[in-house]
């Protein structure tokens, strides 16, 4: 119980933060905006089926735009030595890596629903009948992306390359989660049968997991001395 | 101050018979690449004492600080906090240490209030309700205990990270230079609370270069130069003055320079 108790406290602390800073909110929802206009331009649609590109345009503005606020997660945590203060308490280190990627999860999250709010608009996509399993197929692309990248944000935060770093070391690591977030989002788009991205579900899932566990596992040696 | 019967480093001795000190270090050396910052040191102390280390800038206070409250991973040697020896272990020991830094450890964007609740649930406490209104009590700053940490001046904030050192209510309080920056008034309002420390149940390490500041309430002195602590002395067996001669004949004799003026009167 008590875990679960300093879970939510760094949970709950990360969210009141960022409520009040909206450093990194503003951030990627202004990315994200930006992108999605500048797409709806740079596209000629006598010339690009935007159907086609979407699902692609998609994931590749979240993935950005995650890259851009989540890898900032350690830098708020550095001002007057806050986070060696929670480092220093009796806390699990999993629990307060599980508790940050639960925030960064939540941001992200809201990050996705403006994405596919401003790409419906701008390129008039239909989320079908089944916009639940859309965001199905978004919520579990973007916990594997959120548990790898808070992971790597706590190395790069304590490097001099900083944020150069944390893309070389992130991305290669995304490619699964691209390439079924993707596939699995075309599919809905198009309107195919849910029955079609059964597997992809699976694959998401199984990426989202081994990233929650394998970063919960290795966080401590990240962020011990 | 007697040293404990701790042999086997595997074995902590809370399971071996006798009594069981509040702190010991035994053979602490910490390197950065080719320097030592703190080289061979091990002391003990018993429930209640209060030990103030004085040395110049770069002495290894910090770094010696860092490793007794678990901050800091000693190249060699090892701290045990009531016969646990830190690191080897889960965080339990972590319960029984609270540490005040040059940082507050404090989130700017959270309340005084929702500080010490988010510090005191990481702590496992259970009475916050009461426990920190109580603490934001006795530093003066219930009155601001829904103000911003950001919004705090030096001292406020100072005095807000003592509330949360000793939060959890720790046996061993570990101190960094606890006066840093304050005012006059915030450094009266701090002595007070500091000297409250001194109760017999919590055992004090002070780490200070402000002779004045650190001998006040010191029981044991140690001074360090160049990482190691070369002069220990039961603060009873000397005065101010003539604790100020030695310090500047120890230090500059060991560290080969002479040193400014270091009056027990500078704060």
């Amino acid at each position: 119980m008590n875990y679960l108790r300093q879970l939510r406290a760094v949970l709950w602390k990360d969210l009141v933060v960022e409520l009040r800073t909206r450093e990194r909110t503003i951030s990627m929802a202004g990315f994200t905006v930006l992108v999605a206009f500048l797409f709806n331009h740079a596209l000629d649609p006598a010339r690009v089926d935007v159907q086609d590109v979407a699902a692609g345009l998609l994931w590749m503005t979240i993935v950005f735009a995650g890259t851009l606020g989540i890898g900032r997660t350690f830098q708020l945590e550095s001002e007057d030595g806050a986070f060696h203060g929670v480092l220093m308490s009796p806390t699990p280190k999993d629990a307060i890596y599980l508790g940050k990627v639960g925030a960064n999860f939540v941001i992200l999250l809201l990050v996705t629903l403006l994405a596919l709010a401003v790409f419906g608009l701008f390129f008039h996509l239909q989320y079908g009948e089944r916009p639940l399993v859309l965001l199905l197929v978004m919520a579990l692309g973007i916990l594997g992306f959120v548990a790898f990248a808070t992971l790597f944000s706590a190395i790069s935060s304590g490097t001099v390359m900083g944020d150069t770093l944390l893309p070389i070391l992130l991305f290669p690591l995304l490619v699964p989660m691209v390439i079924y977030g993707v596939s699995a989002t075309d599919r809905l788009l198009a309107g195919r049968p849910v029955a079609e991205i059964a597997g992809h579900l699976r694959m998401l899932a199984a990426f989202a997991l081994v990233a929650v566990f394998s970063g919960a596992g290795l966080f401590r040696f990240v962020v011990e001395e | 101050m007697t040293r404990s019967a701790i042999g086997d480093p595997d074995s902590p001795s809370e399971t071996a018979p006798g009594r069981v000190p509040a702190l010991e270090a035994t053979g602490l050396v910490r390197n950065f690449g080719p320097v030592t910052a703190v080289d061979d040191v091990s002391f003990t102390l018993d429930e209640g004492d209060f030990l103030t280390v004085f040395g110049p800038n770069g002495a290894g206070k910090t770094t010696l600080l860092g490793m007794l409250g678990g901050g800091l991973r000693p190249t060699s040697g090892d701290v045990w906090i009531r016969g646990t020896r830190i690191g080897v272990r889960s965080g339990d020991w972590r319960h029984r240490v609270g540490v005040l830094s040059h940082q507050s450890f404090l989130y700017g964007h959270l309340t005084c209030a929702e500080n010490l609740w988010f510090f005191g649930r990481l702590y496992g406490l259970e009475d916050l309700e009461t426990r920190v209104p109580d603490r934001l009590e006795g530093v003066g700053l219930r009155v601001r205990a829904d103000a911003p940490v950001r919004s705090l001046s030096r001292g406020m904030r100072q005095r807000l990270a003592l509330a949360r050192t000793l939060l959890h209510d720790p046996e061993v309080v570990l101190l960094d230079e606890p006066y840093t920056g304050l005012d006059a008034h915030a450094a009266d309002v701090l002595r007070g609370v500091l000297s409250s420390l001194k109760d017999g149940r919590r055992t004090v390490v002070l780490v200070t270069h402000n002779l004045g500041q650190g001998l006040e309430l010191a029981e044991r002195i140690f001074v360090q130069v160049r990482g190691r602590i070369v002069f220990d002395r039961p603060r009873g067996e000397i005065d101010a003055a003539s604790f100020e001669r030695r310090y500047r004949e120890v230090v500059e004799g060991a560290a080969g320079f002479a040193l400014a003026d270091a009056s027990p009167k500078a704060r």
